[in-house]
């Protein structure tokens, strides 16, 4: 099995809102598998602690969910993006930006 | 706006809760079987991908639990969770939770109801307007002052807004009303100066109070009412206001109505339900006739000290002008000479419920532990689920807290029942009684009593539950040695302060009763069995006449002598230990002229011929007063046995002579002391007899109403007493019908029997006794029951263990002994505990006590015994339950 990374702590939010961005309505599975793929399987999702972070943002408002039916005709539940979710989805995404920066610089050969 | 919307998307969650589980549950299953279904696309055997998927998913309760916290509802939700589950617990095992909520509610109740009375008695302020500003002036803090003393003080001193004085009338009411229903009455009421009333800042609810200027000469009678005079009276008659009352023969106009909470004074004459104006008149110059007790307003800026030191100065001046007239005036908060005699037994009881409380805590709390020990794989089990240790103890406390609510409930009615015999048994000495109430007040200290009882006896056990070894619990089933071991110690150490406080309370019990015996076997000089006492008083009826009074009384006695079932007949001005007690200083012949204010001085007391025989108070020399004593014999007097002491030390009194007119009556009224009779009990019953007079009735041109001297000068009324054959109390209607044989008008008040008087004179400490007696017997059977099932219960975890030992040998009376001494032990500790901080706190109790020494020997003797006792048959019993543990069974069984 390929060396596999904790997601930085504070970052999940940050990808998830990015995924639903990316790729429209997904449910949590969905999610999970679309965060390993894109990011080569090097991060990793401690798959359910995806849970409690999506219902903390149903909470803020970030993003909805409807009830779907899969291609495996199941039940699921889908989330896509609101308005709010995407202008918080650019204040994650600039902090980001920032603080890798300044980390970049500092770990830079002097 | 985002804050109500989210709010809304909040309570939208809160009210589909199951939905939204159900939702989460379904949701994260998709999730586990479509992972599965991937690792067996992979290779994996179904079982492996399925333990895979579960590896990587995490503890699917954990997550839905923190899922379910994101929406902020999580505290509610757990209370509600607790709650049902605590409930569910507790009707599981209905004998344990019946148990425990009856010993909550007993020791909840009693903290509740003898709250509400010191809530009432207490803390609640006096009804007058900044009643905390308001103070009593008096001789030694309750006692009259002079009337000229009192002028002075009103004039000289600085520190008060107002100073008013009242003096105690109890006039006759002999008005009928239109009806004819309402028979004459002897009432009593107050003489106050035109300032008293306003300065309580009461309104009345009709009419008006007096006014400046109403005191002096002319104004005189007009009259204020009670609400329940005016009531009883006039039927609450509207139009009452300008009519003319009849007090005492002369006519007096209703100014006003006071309302019906209103009550002047708070302490002494409480009774008094009618006011008018004070006229000091003549007496204005009187330094020597303590009659007032003067009440007055410290300015607002002033302190209690500063209006101390203000009255000292004067009374300090006054002193040394007018030597032995200003010598021990206090100046004292009107409150405290309202609660004074009741605030330290009050306090005590308080205490001693909170005791009793403590036990209950302490028996629910080892009770709680044993069941705690039963659950600990239950306990397990939650903990390896993902109940974090604060979850857990959360449950048990909300489950105590259940518990306690209970038990406060069911301590509330006992409280509200409890209330009402408490108020009915109570004496009369309880100043504001009959306001106690479960009010706002009482029922937040019933919530801030209950918190904290649940807390007291739900912490410890909840901490110890989750402080235990999991593995060990899950493995054993509960029986992790080294937790039974900490528990253990813990549930001797609850049983051991259970000990220990009972200890303290039955001390207090036992003190109590002790002293309460000691105040029983008092001797009042007199012998109270089967005397008969009233009051019939004349003023205002065809008897007052002067020449008529001198006849009416002896013609009455001998009409009642005369009675059948009257063995013998008497009279008295005031009764011991139930009327007032008047002194007067009076001189001796042939001494030297005392310096002022040293002066002999006695209570004295006005009789008719047949007292001493009637009361049997026993004439110890010389002879008894007879009828042959009357005004146109030489003065008499008799003296008791202190008198004779204090002032004929070592001589024969007999034959003196002394008079109580001053140097300016010139030749003064000589009265010969005739005779020396025993100590009799005077104002109250455990005080020393003050040096007393006995003068003849039929003698004393005063009482019979003609006379000038300072002696008695309002006196119209007798206190006829009449010994009776057989029980007192059959022949009060025969004596009534004598009295009214004469005239039907006149008033007869206060009957009662000789033996209720003294009874009435020992109510406050019989009440204290009984109340701790209780106290003491709850603790005992507190203690009893929480000792008892402690070894129960040890005994029934031991089975196994109890088992091998008899099997390997050991004797019945060896495992009796084992079981017993663990018991004993226990209980022994706490009393040792128990009997030294006894020895400190019954320190306390000391004001309260008569004729026995706050460590008085027999009672700790007495209650080390009983405690004893009680903690061995209260671990005998499963002690022998012990020995008829028959091994084989017991081994099976486990």
């Amino acid at each position: 099995m390929s060396q596999r990374d904790e997601i930085p702590p504070g970052t999940l939010y940050m990808l998830i809102l990015k995924t639903l961005a990316r790729q429209g309505e997904m449910h949590g599975y969905e999610i999970a598998n679309s965060i390993q793929q894109i990011s080569e399987d090097v991060l990793q999702v401690e798959e359910g602690s995806l849970y409690p972070a999506l219902q903390r943002m149903l909470v803020k408002g970030w993003v909805k969910a409807e009830w779907g039916t899969t291609a495996g005709n199941r039940r699921a539940r889908y989330y896509h993006l609101t308005p709010l979710g995407r202008r918080q989805l650019a204040l994650e995404v600039s902090k980001y930006e920032r603080v890798a920066a300044a980390i970049a610089r500092v770990l830079q050969p002097a | 706006m985002e804050g109500l919307n989210r709010l809304i998307r909040r309570l939208g969650m809160l009210l589909r809760r199951e939905q939204f589980d159900r939702d989460l549950h379904d949701e994260m299953r998709l999730h586990l079987d479509l992972r599965q279904q991937e690792q067996i696309e992979r290779g994996l055997s179904p079982e492996d991908a399925r333990f895979a998927a579960q590896r990587r998913f995490g503890n699917p309760a954990l997550l839905r639990e923190i899922s379910g916290d994101a929406w902020g509802w999580r505290g509610l939700e757990h209370l509600g969770q607790d709650l049902r589950y605590g409930a569910r617990e507790l009707l599981r095992t209905p004998g344990f939770t019946a148990v425990a909520v009856l010993a909550l509610a007993l020791g909840i109740g009693a903290n509740t109801a003898i709250y509400s009375v010191v809530n009432a008695v207490l803390l609640r302020p006096l009804g007058y307007k900044d009643a905390n500003r308001l103070v009593t002036i008096l001789n030694d803090g309750t006692d009259p002052v002079a009337p000229a003393n009192y002028i002075d003080w009103r004039d000289q001193s600085r520190s008060f807004e107002v100073m008013g004085a009242a003096e105690y009338w109890s006039p006759n009411l002999t008005d009928s009303d239109p009806s004819q229903s309402n028979p004459p009455e002897h009432l009593y009421g107050l003489q106050v100066t035109q300032n008293l009333l306003p300065m309580l800042g009461i309104d009345p609810a009709l009419g008006r109070i007096f006014i400046p200027g109403e005191d002096r000469k002319g104004s005189e009678h007009e009259v204020v009412l009670s609400d329940r005079l005016w009531a009883r009276r006039s039927n609450r008659d509207p139009n009452i206001l300008g009519k003319m009352i009849t007090l005492n023969g002369h006519g007096y106009t209703v100014i006003g109505i006071m309302p019906p909470e209103f009550k002047f004074p708070p302490f002494w004459a409480t009774r008094a339900e009618l006011w008018v104006p004070l006229a000091l008149g003549d007496s204005l110059h009187d330094r020597d006739v303590n009659t007032l007790r003067v009440f007055a307003r410290v300015k607002r800026d002033v302190t209690l000290g500063q209006a101390r030191a203000d009255i000292a100065t004067i009374t300090g001046r006054l002193e040394r002008e007018y030597p032995g007239t200003n010598r021990d005036v206090v100046v004292t908060p009107l409150k405290e000479n309202v609660v004074g005699k009741i605030e330290t037994p009050l306090l005590m009881m308080l205490g001693a419920v909170g005791f009793i409380l403590l036990i209950a805590c302490a028996n629910v709390a080892h009770m709680l532990l044993a069941r705690i020990s039963d659950r600990q794989k239950e306990i397990a089990v939650r903990t390896v689920l993902g109940a974090g240790r604060t979850r857990v103890i959360s449950q048990f406390l909300t489950e105590s807290l259940l518990l306690a609510a209970l038990g406060a409930l069911a301590g509330l009615l006992l409280a509200l029942w409890g209330t009402k015999v408490l108020v009915k048994l109570s004496p009369a000495y309880i100043p504001r009684v009959e306001t106690v109430a479960i009010d706002a007040h009482v029922l937040l200290f019933l919530l801030g009593v209950t918190l904290l009882t649940a807390i007291v006896f739900g912490l410890a056990p909840a901490m110890h539950a989750t402080a235990g070894d999991l593995n060990g619990a899950l493995k054993e089933g509960g029986r992790g040695e080294s937790d039974s071991i900490r528990r253990n110690r813990l549930r001797s150490f609850l049983v051991a302060s259970e000990f220990a406080l009972a200890f303290m309370l039955l001390i207090g019990a036992g003190l109590m009763i002790r002293s309460f015996f000691a105040l029983q076997s008092i001797d009042p000089g007199f012998n109270p069995h089967n005397v008969l006492s009233m009051i019939v008083s004349v003023s205002g009826t065809n008897e007052a006449e002067p020449g008529r009074r001198a006849m009416f009384y002896p013609e009455l006695m001998q009409k009642v002598r005369a009675l059948p079932g009257v063995r013998s007949a008497g009279g008295i001005n005031h009764l011991p230990l139930a009327g007032d007690t008047w002194g007067l200083s009076f001189t001796i012949e042939g001494r030297p002229k005392p310096r002022p204010g040293e002066s002999p001085e006695a209570v004295y007391r006005i009789i008719m011929p047949g007292y001493f025989e009637t009361m049997r108070l026993p004439l110890l020399r010389g002879r008894t007063i007879t009828s042959n004593d009357d005004a146109r014999s030489p003065g008499v007097v008799i003296i008791n046995e202190r008198a004779a002491h204090e002032y004929w030390p070592g001589q024969d009194p007999i034959g003196e002579r002394i008079t109580f007119d001053d140097d300016k009556r010139n030749p003064p009224t000589w009265l010969t002391v005739i005779g020396v009779v025993k100590n009799a009990k005077q104002e109250d019953w455990v005080s020393k007899p003050y040096p007393e007079v006995y003068l003849a009735a039929l003698q004393n041109p005063d009482f019979m109403g003609y006379g000038g001297s300072p002696i008695a000068p309002h006196m119209a009324y007798l206190t006829l007493v009449v010994r009776a054959d057989g029980k007192a109390t059959g022949i009060a209607s025969a004596v009534k019908r004598a009295v009214w044989s004469f005239d039907r008008n006149l008033p007869i008040s206060e009957v009662l029997t000789m033996d209720q008087v003294v009874a009435d004179a020992t109510a406050q400490p019989r009440f204290e006794m009984l109340l701790f007696a209780l106290f003491g017997a709850v603790a005992l059977v507190l203690a009893a029951v929480g000792i008892y099932g402690v070894m129960n219960y040890s005994v029934s975890r031991r089975t196994r263990e109890i088992g091998i030992r008899i099997s390997l040998g050991a004797s019945r009376a060896a495992v009796l002994g084992m079981v017993a001494r663990q018991g004993m032990t226990q209980a022994l500790a706490g009393t040792a505990v128990g009997l030294a901080s006894a020895v400190l706190l019954s320190q306390l109790m000391r004001k309260l006590l008569y004729g026995v020494r706050p460590t008085d020997p027999i009672t700790f003797g007495g209650v080390a015994i009983v405690l004893g006792l009680t903690a061995l048959v209260a671990t005998s019993v499963p002690a022998r339950k012990a020995t008829r543990i028959e091994p084989m069974t017991a081994l099976r069984n486990e």
